[in-house]
């Protein structure tokens, strides 16, 4: 009897100890080739406009049809999971071969060994095509570690032209002081419109943000060596009550219904004046054509109304290759393909995006600048012009430290104690810097 | 181990049969002939459940308490840091606030839904059949909307323009309120929808209670010439006092758990008003550094303890009182 | 109960105040999606629209993607429930009749994960389920969580409270304990498997975050919550077209309980709860 029993434990225990090993077993497979013999290559796009999801569909399927040894599967996800699905997907052992990666994550990647670098993957030439500005945003010391797609500044000012007349404000000069702005939100501020809309969320301020940080004190809540935090400087003081001012005042709507990122609410004509990526050029002239001829673009104003000092930071997209992955180089191929090669498919969808976004190589520049349309259009004078010279890179700090401020931004909005708000937020930060080690972690400023 | 068992209850279910006062008929002790043969049988039987939860929970979460240990990298080795995570989550202001968050929100969930719940199953008790059948089936209606969808509903009703709280505040000349956007009201408006999700199961568990009590307690009562309030408070109350304890363990644990709602609502914002404990473990688990990664994991743990604590100071708190036992 | 008619009038009201409070925001989602674009978010507010369009009921029902979530959404439900009540059925039966080595032991084993918090295990359970190659499959939304000690308890619950004597009549006979369950336990299972089966397919039908996470590349398997929620985000302007889309996303599980209403109304005895 007793044998019996321990023989059926026995037994049971195996069963669980092979289910156990099966799920321990690390036979991820090579799930690098496809049925028909061709090498894999996973490539995860985040979620953008139409018109973009459109033209990377098309290159994709055009990569695929120009030749027989390579097929790159193309799987779009959307931006609010796209955080967690790679996090899932790098603690399995299966992130994508090749992802769609913001300027902002590089450096934070690099130090943890998630990208691969392109210096041996790919040819020199291409690499050294792109704009010097942009490529110390993707390199150190080591190599290149992503190829920039574009560049967009985080922050411009979009105004109703049509707005400011019946205000009897002039369409023509726009504000170009914290202050003027004000001032132009109160007179526009009626009939069911708010004068101005800005980021009101901490998620979304945490990022829109960063140029007006820099115009406002000369430097980021962060000593330039990350050794402690900066968050208290006075002149900050007078950034969160700029905020507060539009907010509080309610020049702006009182709840966030749209992220910053999405211009609808100037589109849908509810508010006179918006804060927005350049990327709400191309939203607006797909989304809402009837708007254009009374939208002018300004750069933001700046806290004294010095137009030199930077109000934006440029933001935007590369593409990676990932540090594991086993197809390193038909990844890289792909994207020299994609992005390091002919400029025409580039062109035309610099284009598409009515002109809302800057490439980031130096032959595309060439090639758009040298389309008649291109020149001719006055939203792209503006923001290359007015607005990109002076505007500053992405900061690479942990994302919880730039939370942290904008935390402390938007409790001033809400009308919190202003300086006991930037004074919570410099000890947060302090706090990071202390158990992430960060002191003397900042990458080599560019 | 013995060939014969009589009848081997464990304690966990004693505690569980305590607490739903199951009147289990327990099975006769079998011949031990008969119950030898029943070994093999049993564990076939029993090997899908095992299996599953052996691959799905009980090796997972002995792999999340290893991983705890570590500061994890998915790109290079992970560090020993031994129980430095647990006291990084410890010390952290943000963790403890969630908490904090969390136990606002079973203070404004739980007691009301008891509340309305032991309300509605009173009026149900005297209510004709054909109108309690259908006040049932009514009130549990909304149970079956999931979170996403009632979360999408409530952003709707709270909206500043169009919303149906606004705009029936319009008909009375009130300034429109941006619910969601205010530190101090966001956590009761995400509140609203999880008590009417939750309270039409709370009823009709509660309503089950009160039809196990048997109508001559009342009858004498009546002899007694007692009225409505002192039948309630002498005999309804303490006679629903084990279903009370389930009730109130089972929400509450399940109200601080609750992150759908905040996640799809507000993000946990405006400023961490309402970022309920697994809300700040999910934000911090999609962060990309492996500090975060880490820290995630560990929280996690973390909460189970909390709720593990929660749960048994109820139980101490209720069993410590001799009610009269039905 | 003696009720005088002044009592009926009272509980009347009373009746129709709680059924309008709990369906109001539903009927509301339903008429919203009636509203056109700028009737849904005008002010002065209105409930009702000036004027009923289909418009966005058809646009949603003729949305491929929309209509494949719901498809694919029921058949993993169905086949969730099936499974969980087969597994969940099996180990009660085991728990409610059998004594064996061990007992005690897989008790605690089977009973245990109820008090586990998911978060806890939500990134090793997925490090296993991709291991085991399930991303981007139904399997990842049907095995994993098809073993529940809640349903288990609540079924063993019911099982207990089933007379010995029919059994032990059958075991004369030579009947083994599998066709004593087949034969005696499963034609009596209809009640507790209504509540449990029920009970499974919302859990089912309402999951958001797991979905999310094990189910990327592969869009035709996307869960209905998981299109809702992607819809909000992207669509942020079009709330008569998304509340279209909830109406339909929470219409199936309300009809499911309409049907089932008996028995879950009455069934929910707590399982011998006094």
């Amino acid at each position: 009897m007793h044998k019996r029993h321990t023989k059926t434990v026995t037994a049971l225990a195996a069963v669980v100890a092979a289910g156990l090993a099966l799920s321990g077993c690390t036979a991820g497979g090579d799930g690098n080739t496809t049925a028909d013999g061709k090498t894999e290559v996973i490539f995860w796009q985040q979620k953008f406009e139409d018109y973009q999801q459109a033209w990377f569909k098309e290159q994709v399927d055009a990569y695929n049809a120009s030749q027989d040894e390579v097929k790159v599967t193309y799987q779009v996800v959307p931006a609010d999971t796209w955080d967690q699905k790679l996090k899932a997907a790098q603690a399995a052992g299966n992130a994508p071969d090749v992802a769609t990666t913001s300027y902002g994550r590089i450096m934070p990647g690099v130090a943890i060994g998630q990208f691969a670098p392109l210096d041996e993957l790919v040819d020199p030439d291409v690499l050294d095509d792109i704009q010097p500005n942009v490529r110390e945003f993707v390199s150190t010391a080591d190599g290149t570690f992503a190829y920039p797609f574009l560049v967009e500044p985080s922050t411009v000012l979009f105004y109703r032209t049509d707005l400011f007349a019946a205000a009897g404000l002039d369409p023509a000069s726009p504000p170009t002081s914290w202050a003027e702005l004000v001032d132009a939100a109160r007179a526009l501020t009626k009939d069911g419109v708010y004068g101005m809309n800005i980021a009101q969320t901490a998620a979304d301020l945490g990022w829109s943000s960063w140029g007006l940080q820099y115009n406002a004190a000369g430097h980021l809540p962060v000593a330039d060596d990350w050794s402690a935090a900066d968050a208290t400087d006075p002149a900050y003081i007078e950034l969160a009550e700029f905020y507060r001012t539009l907010y509080g005042e309610k020049l702006m709507p009182q709840e966030a219904a749209y992220p910053y990122a999405d211009c609808a609410p100037y589109g849908e004509g509810q508010v006179a004046m918006t804060a927005c990526g350049s990327w709400a050029i191309g939203q607006l002239t797909n989304d809402y054509p009837d708007m254009i001829p009374n939208t002018a673009v300004a750069a933001f104003p700046s806290i004294d109304g010095d137009p030199t000092k930077p109000t934006s930071t440029l933001g935007g997209w590369t593409l990676t290759v990932d540090g594991k992955s086993k197809v390193q180089q038909e990844g890289a191929d792909f994207i020299a393909w994609l992005l390091g090669g002919e400029t025409e498919h580039l062109v035309d969808f610099f284009k598409t995006s009515g002109y809302s976004k800057y490439p980031a190589r130096v032959s595309v520049s060439e090639a758009l600048s040298a389309d008649p349309e291109a020149s001719a259009n006055p939203f792209m004078q503006t923001v290359s012009e007015d607005i990109v010279p002076f505007s500053k890179a992405e900061p690479t700090y942990p994302w919880e430290i730039a939370l942290s401020f904008a935390t402390a931004i938007e409790k001033s909005m809400r009308g919190e104690d202003i300086q006991a708000s930037l004074e919570t937020a410099n000890s947060e930060i302090d706090d990071i810097i202390e158990k992430q080690k960060l002191a003397g972690t900042a990458p080599e400023a560019g | 181990m013995s060939a014969i068992q009589a009848n081997p209850q464990p304690a966990v279910f004693e505690e569980q049969a305590a607490l739903i006062g199951a009147d289990a008929e327990r099975p006769k002790p079998r011949r031990s002939g008969r119950l030898n043969r029943s070994n093999l049988i049993a564990y076939v039987m029993l090997s899908p459940m095992v299996v599953l939860l052996g691959i799905f929970v009980w090796y997972p979460l002995a792999n999340s308490v290893y991983l705890s240990l570590f500061e994890i990298s998915f790109y290079e080795d992970p560090t020993f840091v031994g129980l430095q995570f647990y006291e990084y989550v410890l010390t952290a202001a943000k963790f403890w606030n969630s908490i904090w968050v969390g136990i606002t929100l079973v203070l404004l969930v739980v007691p009301a839904q008891l509340i309305v719940a032991f309300l509605v199953a009173s009026l149900l008790r005297v209510l004709s059949r054909h109108t309690s059948g259908f006040l049932k089936t009514t009130i549990y209606v909304p149970t079956v909307v999931s979170f996403v969808v009632a979360s999408i509903i409530f952003v709707f009703i709270y909206r500043e323009r169009g919303g149906l709280l606004n705009g029936v505040l319009g008909w009375f000349g009130i300034e429109p309120i941006a619910v969601l956007s205010n530190p101090d009201l966001a956590l009761g408006g995400i509140a609203v929808p999880a008590l009417w999700i939750g309270v039409g199961v709370t009823t009709l568990i509660m309503l089950a209670g009160m039809l196990d009590i048997p109508d001559s307690y009342y009858e004498a009562a009546d002899l007694e010439g007692a009225g409505y309030f002192q039948k309630t408070w002498y005999i309804t109350l303490p006679l629903l006092k084990n279903v009370w304890l389930f009730l109130l363990v089972t929400l509450v644990t399940a109200t601080i758990q609750q992150f759908e709602l905040p996640l799809v609502m507000t993000q946990g914002g405006p400023y961490e008003s309402t970022t309920t404990p697994n809300l700040y473990i999910f934000n911090q688990f999609k962060d990309p550094t492996p500090y975060a990664t880490s820290f995630s994991l560990t929280a996690a743990l973390l909460l189970f303890v909390v709720l593990g604590t929660i749960s048994a100071l109820i139980f101490r708190f209720v069993k410590s009182d001799k009610a009269i036992d039905g | 109960m003696r009720t005088r008619i002044p009592n009926r009038i009272v509980q009347y009201v009373l009746v129709a105040l709680i059924a309008v409070s709990c369906l109001l925001p539903l009927a509301w989602m339903a008429i919203a999606g009636f509203k056109g674009k700028t009737e849904v978010l005008r002010t002065p507010f209105q409930f009702f629209p000036d004027v009923w369009i289909l418009d966005n009921y058809v646009a949603i029902l003729n949305d491929p993607a929309f209509l494949r979530a719901l498809g694919v959404t029921f058949v993993g439900a169905v086949a969730f429930t099936a499974l969980s009540l087969a597994i969940n059925s099996l180990a009660a039966y085991v728990f409610a009749r059998l004594d064996f080595a061990g007992k005690r032991f897989f008790w605690i084993y089977c009973l245990a994960p109820m008090f586990i918090p998911g978060m806890a295990i939500l990134l090793t359970s997925f490090v296993v389920v991709s291991q085991l190659g399930m991303i981007d499959t139904l399997w990842v939304l049907i095995i994993p969580g098809a073993a529940s000690s809640l349903q288990m308890f609540f079924i063993r619950q019911f099982y207990l409270n089933i007379p010995v004597a029919m059994e032990e009549a059958a075991l004369l006979d030579g009947a083994n304990r599998w066709q004593i369950f087949v034969r005696i336990f499963l034609p009596q299972s209809q009640a507790p498997f209504v509540i449990v089966g029920v009970a499974s397919y919302l859990v089912y039908w309402n999951a958001y975050v797991w979905p999310v996470l094990t189910i990327s590349a592969n869009q035709d398997l996307y869960q209905i919550m998981q299109l809702l929620r992607s819809f909000m985000s992207e669509r942020s302007t079009e709330w008569g077209l998304l509340m279209a889309g909830s109406t339909i996303a929470a219409l199936p599980t309300i009809i499911l309980v309409l049907v089932f209403q008996r028995y879950i109304v009455n069934g929910i005895r707590i399982a011998g709860m006094k």
